[in-house]
């Protein structure tokens, strides 16, 4: 874990079991028993098969979802507080903007909610515009926008009220491979300039391997932490992707996937 | 998941019914309001009649010392206009249908026409019943002679036709492009892509365009028969009740109630049509 | 969205309705069809030139009607819709009622209201345009509240944003789309429930009126002019709200970002 900054507990997790329509016939175990400590500072990424339930544990973090048992904890307070003091943000595979704000008043939306005055609201963000590189295309509509450019304008909106931490699910699940790896250097230069904590989900072993200092390797049916592979790449550039470390990286996530699924599957095979 | 789709519209229809008590409630309370206070309306018997008298119309004879009540004869006209919208629903979706097929196989057909066809769902083409319904006996297509039945049932086809050839259009041309390079990759003819692919695929937007259609030619129906005073229907019927109020005012309601059975039970047609239709597609990929 | 319409867009339609009105010039002409089966578009356009105020004030009445049933019934759609969309109660009892109500001759009601309030006011005539005017809208409104992107709402949620915050920075401005779609439905038909609604008797300023009038008095190309203002009315109602719509909305007709 050389890559950790020094730094408290961003997010713990205790014993948490996530289970939908307990008791009815359709009951489905999507979270259980896990436990997971996240580092202030800390790259973090939940990888597994779809079903693992690595969504669903970012939206207990998020406070989207109530936990069935267990304790969740983000900066020492409940996630339900961190959400009412905006501890985090957020952005999703889906850019979620709204059609009828321009880019500007997308990223404004955040400060809106919290009553700031127009002036410091559209200063902030400009300034985050600017830190994605997309002050050009400010009073833009959503729709002009590429695909990479919207999931860029939703991660400057997650980053407006400068929450110490980031909660991404599939960012980058819907862009093409190229446009992908440019966004994967962009997270990673926002990550040096602002200093975030950000758990990351995706079902991408190589991002995931290059993003993380730890990769959390998650099963399902029912979901659970399988592994946790700890990666040790130091500064990323554009070599890093065929240094042998990363191969070797790749490898272990993807070995602590299979041997783990493969188990899983099995047992599920026998129950059935 | 498990809900079927017969068990939800049963309860819609409970909370439908739970809605029209509700209707009654604030018709009552409105009358009982207005004979307390001066209300902008006439809340007085003759206007508004009880829920209950209205009720109790429904056994009335429906002229004195007749031996047919109010309610079978407005049932029997009901039955009527609803089969003269019925033929006038056939004929407007066989020949929307027809043009639909036409327009997507002939590109200029679709620019020529589709235009008017949109701009005639926007215009009160309504407004002409009164000059189609004098047509009535005075035109005879050899052995046969045009009559004002006919004439409505005109009207209902006509406006039956146009919302349903603008969903079937729209249905028609729904293929994706990757399925319709699979025919032509089979070599499929014309006829084999509209029968195998086209016509499957337009079924989402036909079923909704089907209910606008038939709403269409309900209306039409009724709305050519009071424009006209056409006798034998449900429209003629209100008309008439409605000239009767002072005597009888409980007995026009119950035509009004003719005329919402009269469109209950052809939504339950096309309901059960569009049950029938749907029943391969996944529930949530109905439009 | 092209901005120049181009050629090829008009001059199809353009060449049909020649060909069409040419035809029934012809048709009526060569087989000296009366009058009462058929006008000939030349008559009918006689007619509506050399009556034009006459055909300019039915209009301006009906179009009045309309236009004020339309207004109530949209503020009273509104008003339910909002409600539907906070209180689930609302919603199972209006929603099912309004899908009910959508092959129903509403338009019978017009004796009924023409025996509640005065007959020789516009006010039953208003009155059962605005029914309905009512459930077009507030199905679609309703349902542009309530279907949000999940995502969307998850959005909100993630912000700690209140419901009544939601409503006015999501689901309000979300509705707007679906509040033109309604309004294209209604708009056109409230002008044909004004119309309609004076075959029930009552004033006899308007279009519905003078069409029955002029056919009853066999002066059919008259009738015929009046169907062409009443065409014309009805296609000035939706023309506006189209163009309303372009005017406030300019993000619909978009692919929606994802």
């Amino acid at each position: 874990m050389s890559n950790v900054p020094a730094g408290g507990q961003a997010v713990s997790v205790e014993g948490l079991w996530k289970i939908f329509n307990e008791g009815a016939s359709n009951e489905v175990t999507a979270l259980s028993d896990v436990s997971l400590t996240i580092i202030a500072g800390e790259f973090i990424s939940l990888i597994g098969p779809s079903g693992c339930g690595k969504s669903t544990l970012l939206r207990v973090i998020g406070d989207l979802t109530d936990a069935s048992r267990g304790v969740v904890e983000v900066a020492g307070v409940s996630p339900h507080e961190a959400r009412v003091q905006q501890l985090y943000g957020i952005a999703f595979q889906q850019a979620a903007l709204f059609d009828w704000r321009t880019v500007v008043k997308n990223v404004e939306l955040p400060l809106e909610l919290l009553g700031w005055d127009k002036k410091r609201r559209a200063a902030r963000a400009l300034e985050l515009l600017e830190m994605v590189q997309l002050a050009d295309f400010a009073n833009h509509r959503p729709w002009e926008l590429s695909g990479g450019m919207q999931q860029r304008v939703a991660i400057a909106r997650s980053l407006a009220v400068d929450p110490p931490l980031l909660l991404m699910d599939e960012p980058f699940g819907a862009l093409d491979e190229m446009t992908r790896e440019r966004m994967q250097n962009e997270l990673l230069r926002i990550r040096l300039e602002t200093g975030k904590t950000i758990v990351f989900v995706t079902h991408s072993i190589p991002e995931a391997v290059y993003l993380s200092d730890r990769v959390v390797v998650m099963s399902a049916r029912p979901g659970r932490i399988t592994g946790i592979v700890d990666i040790n790449l130091g500064e990323r550039n554009e070599d890093t992707r065929e240094t042998d470390a990363f191969y070797s990286g790749v490898t272990e996530v993807r070995e602590a996937l299979r041997g783990r699924s493969a188990g899983g599957n099995h047992t599920r095979i026998g129950e059935v | 998941m498990k809900t079927t789709r017969l068990r939800r519209i049963t309860i819609s229809s409970l909370w439908a019914l739970a809605g029209v008590a509700l209707v009654l409630i604030m018709w009552e309370l409105v009358k009982f309001i207005g004979s307390l206070i001066e209300l902008p309306l006439k809340t007085d018997d003759t206007s508004m009649p009880h829920v209950w008298s209205m009720v109790s119309a429904f056994g009335n004879p429906e002229v004195r010392g007749s031996d047919t009540s109010v309610l079978e004869a407005v049932l029997s006209a009901a039955a009527y206009s609803l089969l003269i919208a019925f033929g006038g629903f056939i004929i407007g979706v066989s020949v929307g249908l027809l043009l639909a097929i036409i327009m997507q196989r002939f590109y200029f057909f679709e620019r020529g026409l589709l235009p008017f066809v949109i701009a005639s769902q926007t215009v009160p083409l309504i407004a002409l019943a009164p000059l189609i319904v004098g047509l009535g006996n005075r035109v005879s297509f050899g052995p046969v002679s045009w009559t004002t039945t006919y004439s409505v049932m005109f009207i209902a086809a006509y406006l039956a036709f146009f919302p349903l050839s603008v969903g079937a259009l729209r249905g028609l041309q729904a293929p994706r492009p990757t399925s319709l390079e699979l025919m032509r990759s089979y070599a499929a003819t014309p006829k084999q892509v509209l029968w195998k692919l086209r016509f499957p695929s337009s079924i989402p937007y036909l079923v909704p365009a089907l209910k606008v259609s038939i709403a269409a030619a309900v209306v039409g129906t009724v709305v050519a028969e009071i424009s006209t005073g056409v006798k034998g229907g449900i429209g003629r019927l209100i008309i008439e009740y409605a000239r009767e109020t002072t005597s009888q005012p409980a007995k026009v309601y119950v035509a009004v109630f003719g005329a919402i059975l009269l469109g209950l039970v052809a939504t339950a047609l096309v309901t059960a049509l569009d049950m029938y239709l749907t029943r391969n597609l996944p529930k949530e990929g109905k439009a | 969205m092209t901005k120049r319409l181009s050629l090829s867009l008009i001059w199809p339609p353009v060449l049909i309705a020649a060909l069409f009105l040419g035809a029934w010039q012809l048709l009526v002409i060569a087989n000296d069809i009366q009058p009462y089966l058929l006008p000939a578009p030349s008559l009918i356009a006689e007619n509506f030139t050399s009556d034009v105020s006459l055909m300019w004030a039915a209009a301006y009445y009906t179009g009045t009607t309309a236009f004020l049933g339309l207004v109530f019934g949209t503020i009273a759609a509104l008003i339910m819709s909002l409600l539907a969309q906070r209180l689930i109660v609302v919603n199972r009892l209006i929603t099912p009622l309004a899908a009910g109500l959508a092959t129903v001759p509403i338009i019978a009601l017009t004796p009924i209201l023409n025996n509640m309030f005065n007959i020789t006011s516009r006010t039953p005539r208003v009155l059962v345009t605005m029914i309905i005017v009512l459930f077009p809208m507030f199905v679609n409104v309703t349902r542009g509240l309530l279907q949000v992107q999940p995502v969307q709402l998850e959005l909100m949620r993630s912000l700690n944003a209140k419901p009544r915050m939601t409503l006015r920075v999501l689901r309000i401005p979300n509705a707007i789309p679906f509040f033109f779609t309604g309004l294209k439905i209604a708009a056109p038909l409230a002008v044909i429930a004004a119309l309609v609604a004076e075959y029930f008797g009552g004033p006899q300023e308007g279009l519905g009126s003078r069409i029955a009038g002029a056919a009853a008095n066999t002066a059919y190309g008259r009738a015929w002019a009046y169907v062409v203002a009443s065409i014309i009315t009805g296609l000035i109602f939706y023309l506006i709200v189209v163009a309303l719509e372009k005017w406030t909305t300019p993000w619909t007709g978009r692919s929606r970002s994802t």
